[in-house]
């Protein structure tokens, strides 16, 4: 009598196991990293189409003298980037954007840092008082500097209304000299943003240690600076790179507030910086070339500070959990 | 027809990807590079063809808005969408292959620009096929709309007018010279640019250091405009014949300057220094603040639905220098342009036809929004009312003195404006001379129109 197939004891199952069976069965950490690859491609693949390849694509513009328009266009090689550093304008303009980047970041950051500290204190209504605060940094950036260009009207704007009510002779805010004033103040009024991310990093600093200090004796100045403001260091740091990033790309304020949308041509001297040149070079003077060249300039200036102020920041900014994730 | 729409060809992917780059890198700019090219095979068409689909048209709220857009939809049996028009939109439009149908323009200033870097279409085709514009109908100011790689005025049509003024003729507002207790002027004989100026200084309201009353805003279109107009009527010429050169310097030209800036240092009208918040005449004038302002015909079309200010508003003959030679040009001839790279030109020339000779020219010519750029239209110009009555009359008169002035090809006007409101500050302000700022400007302008001309090689 024969067994029944049923019957039939198999044996375990060979050791050896098939080139198939082996591409079945792979090792977790790969099939980990073929999830985490499937999720990043959307990302990925819109970062290489939208921004490697066209940033490839500018490049190879600032290397030609092409007006956007015609369809003439000649390879130049890099003589767009030498006449970045013999262009008068381009090296003021430049010159004039770093000095608003200095004044502006560091006032934007410490009216925060002070507005913060202040909101921090249990005091009545401070809820209203941040939201009060932050709300002009929720308006869009073109709202904000077209309410300005009213507010500072010479003949209309409602600060010479007061100044005329106090008896004073209306002044020209729009023009220069004083329109880097009014630009200044437009960057200050929306010094809501720093507060709200130096307040953050106020409620991180763990109550307990300011208490010890002041048990020791230690005043609230001592306690603010050398508690405060160390354990503050790394959120400051990001302020201060953030800030300048942005200061150093500033247009639409400074277009609008001082300007008009007709031509980059009208934002007065005191205001031109240096995208309203990139912009005057593009749209004005239809130099694509040219332009795509000072834009590649600015990526270059802007990772440089970036890079020197990380460098010097290894020995001012104080980290709880090291860049590095050591503790 | 034949009508081919492109698809997305490669150089046209990598114009897209350079509009990219840029407003990456920029933040806020977007811009891209492809040539102005096209397979399409002009057809002309008339009204009610039958050209279909869909045509953007980019204009002024104002003059070809939704309101238009949706008449000329159902008139042409079109899907018609209208874009506002904006400089940097339109270039970034333009350089990534996907511009308007039909766009607003400057005929006079923008046409040697566009035909230059074959960025419009010939309609010289159109035309010819046209049913409602007819070539002997056609009035010589859509001239400033044809270019012929030399020179403004011949060659292939590259847009024509919606309506036209000769720009640097005069309105004033008489209560405003009542209350100064100033004399009205002769709507017969121009005024002398110094007389223009003195007079000014007299109607000028002040109330303290602030101005309440603008006495006179000479700017008009443009500053740069201005100048050459103003030379032109000093004798003298700003371009240079080849169209790549400019010279302020000239004692002529020099004349235009030095009133110019007498009267931007008088602080009686808006400068770059003082701007007008408004940022254009209309409301100024019509608010009562402004008593004299340099606008053609056409403002009055302001007027005909304001009976208060219609009772006020007048009409003046450009001034002039009084050297003999009585000018008085056309700066804008505004109308529409087809760019080459359009998708459906068919479709486009059907509307731009419809809104520059059918209804709409008619309704514009009736309003007294400009003189007509059809002659058959002309007669429609308004006499209903007494300021028009006046206004059509100095026109009329005005017209034996119409002249052009030939704009270069190597630069758009913004940018050499850009220039002038970069030096005029200095100079208003007293820090550089009358000569100094011809010169700075003169070679600044140079720089620019030989860097064109390089790149147009």
């Amino acid at each position: 009598m024969t067994s029944t197939p049923t019957d039939v004891r198999r044996s375990p199952a060979p050791t050896l196991v098939t080139s198939r069976e082996r591409r079945k069965k792979k090792p977790p950490s790969l099939k980990r990293a073929r999830t985490f690859y499937l999720f990043v491609a959307p990302w990925v693949l819109g970062f290489v189409g939208l921004t490697v390849f066209p940033l490839g694509y500018a490049f190879w513009l600032s290397l030609t003298d092409s007006d956007g328009l015609s369809p003439r266009t000649h390879f130049v090689g890099f003589d767009n980037y030498l006449e970045v550093f013999r262009d008068p304008l381009t090296l003021s303009s430049l010159g004039r954007t770093g000095l608003f980047a200095l004044i502006t970041v560091p006032l934007s950051i410490l009216a925060g840092l002070l507005l913060a500290v202040m909101l921090n204190q249990p005091i009545r209504g401070r809820g209203l008082l941040r939201g009060l605060i932050y709300l002009p940094a929720v308006v869009p950036p073109v709202g904000a500097a077209l309410t300005f260009r009213l507010i500072f009207d010479r003949d209309a704007g409602a600060a010479n209304g007061i100044l005329s009510g106090l008896g004073s002779n209306p002044i020209t805010w729009l023009v220069d000299p004083n329109v880097r004033y009014v630009l200044y103040a437009l960057v200050l009024w929306g010094c809501g943003g720093s507060m709200i991310i130096s307040l953050a990093g106020l409620q991180d600093i763990p109550k307990e240690l300011q208490e010890a200090a002041l048990v020791d004796g230690a005043s609230y100045w001592q306690s603010f600076t050398r508690i405060t403001v160390p354990l503050l260091s790394p959120v400051i740091l990001f302020q201060v790179i953030t800030g300048i990033i942005g200061s150093l790309q500033s247009f639409a304020p400074l277009l609008l507030s001082s300007g008009t949308l007709s031509g980059a041509g009208t934002v007065p001297q005191g205001n031109y910086l240096y995208m309203i040149h990139v912009f005057a070079q593009y749209f004005s003077a239809a130099r694509f070339g040219y332009a795509s060249a000072m834009l590649w300039l600015l990526f270059g200036v802007i990772l440089l500070v970036t890079l020197v102020i990380l460098k010097v920041s290894a020995r001012t900014v104080f980290y709880t959990v090291e860049p590095e994730g050591r503790r | 027809m034949t009508t081919t729409t492109p698809g997305l060809s490669r150089r046209r992917f990598l114009a897209i990807g350079g509009a990219v780059a840029a407003s990456t890198a920029g933040g806020a700019l977007a811009v891209g590079c492809s040539p102005a090219s096209s397979t399409n095979t002009p057809v002309a068409t008339g009204s009610g063809s039958s050209a279909k689909g869909v045509v953007t048209v980019m204009s002024q709220a104002g003059e070809f808005g939704p309101k238009e857009a949706k008449a000329a939809s159902q008139t042409l049996g079109l899907t018609v969408k209208t874009v506002e028009y904006d400089l940097t939109k339109l270039t970034a439009m333009l350089a990534s292959g996907n511009p308007p149908d039909v766009v607003r323009g400057m005929g006079a200033t923008d046409t040697p620009y566009l035909a230059a870097r074959q960025v419009a279409e010939d309609l010289d085709p159109y035309f010819a096929k046209s049913s409602l514009i007819k070539a002997d109908d056609i009035d010589p100011v859509n001239d400033l709309w044809r270019f012929d790689g030399q020179k403004q005025g011949a060659g292939p049509r590259y847009g024509f007018a919606k309506d036209y003024s000769q720009d640097a003729m005069l309105w004033y507002n008489s209560a405003l010279f009542d209350a100064a207790k100033v004399a009205h002027p002769s709507s017969a004989e121009p005024l002398p640019f110094d007389e223009l100026l003195d007079l000014g200084q007299r109607l000028t309201k002040r109330q303290g250091a602030k101005v309440s009353v603008y006495g006179l805003n000479p700017n008009g279109l443009s500053v740069f405009i201005t100048l050459c107009g103003m030379t032109a009527s000093a004798g003298g010429k700003v371009l240079a014949d080849d169209l790549a050169s400019v010279d302020l310097s000239s004692p002529e030209a020099l004349r235009a300057v030095t009133w110019y800036l007498d009267y931007a240092k008088a602080g009686i009208g808006p400068t770059v220094l003082n701007p007008d918040p408004n940022g254009w005449d209309g409301p100024t004038f019509q608010a009562g603040r402004m008593a004299i302002a340099t606008d053609g015909y056409w403002f009055g079309g302001l007027f005909g639905t304001d009976a208060k200010n219609a009772k006020l508003a007048h009409l003046l003959p450009a001034p002039q220098f009084g050297t003999g030679q009585r000018i008085s040009p056309c700066y804008g001839a505004t109308g529409l342009w087809m760019p080459k790279a359009g998708k459906n030109k068919d479709a486009a020339w059907a509307v731009m036809e419809w809104f520059l000779a059918g209804a709409p020219a008619k309704a514009r010519a009736a309003g007294g929004w400009g003189i007509p750029p059809l002659k058959s239209l002309q007669k429609l110009m308004p006499q209903t009312q007494p300021f028009q009555k006046e206004a059509y009359q100095v026109q009329m008169a005005e017209q034996k003195h119409f002249s052009v002035m030939s704009f270069t090809p190597f630069a758009r006007l913004d940018a050499i404006d850009g220039i002038i409101g970069r030096e005029l500050p200095k100079a208003i302000k007293g820090t550089s001379s009358a000569a100094q700022f011809a010169d700075a400007v003169t070679k600044q302008v140079n720089e620019q129109l030989a860097d064109g001309k390089k790149r147009l090689r």
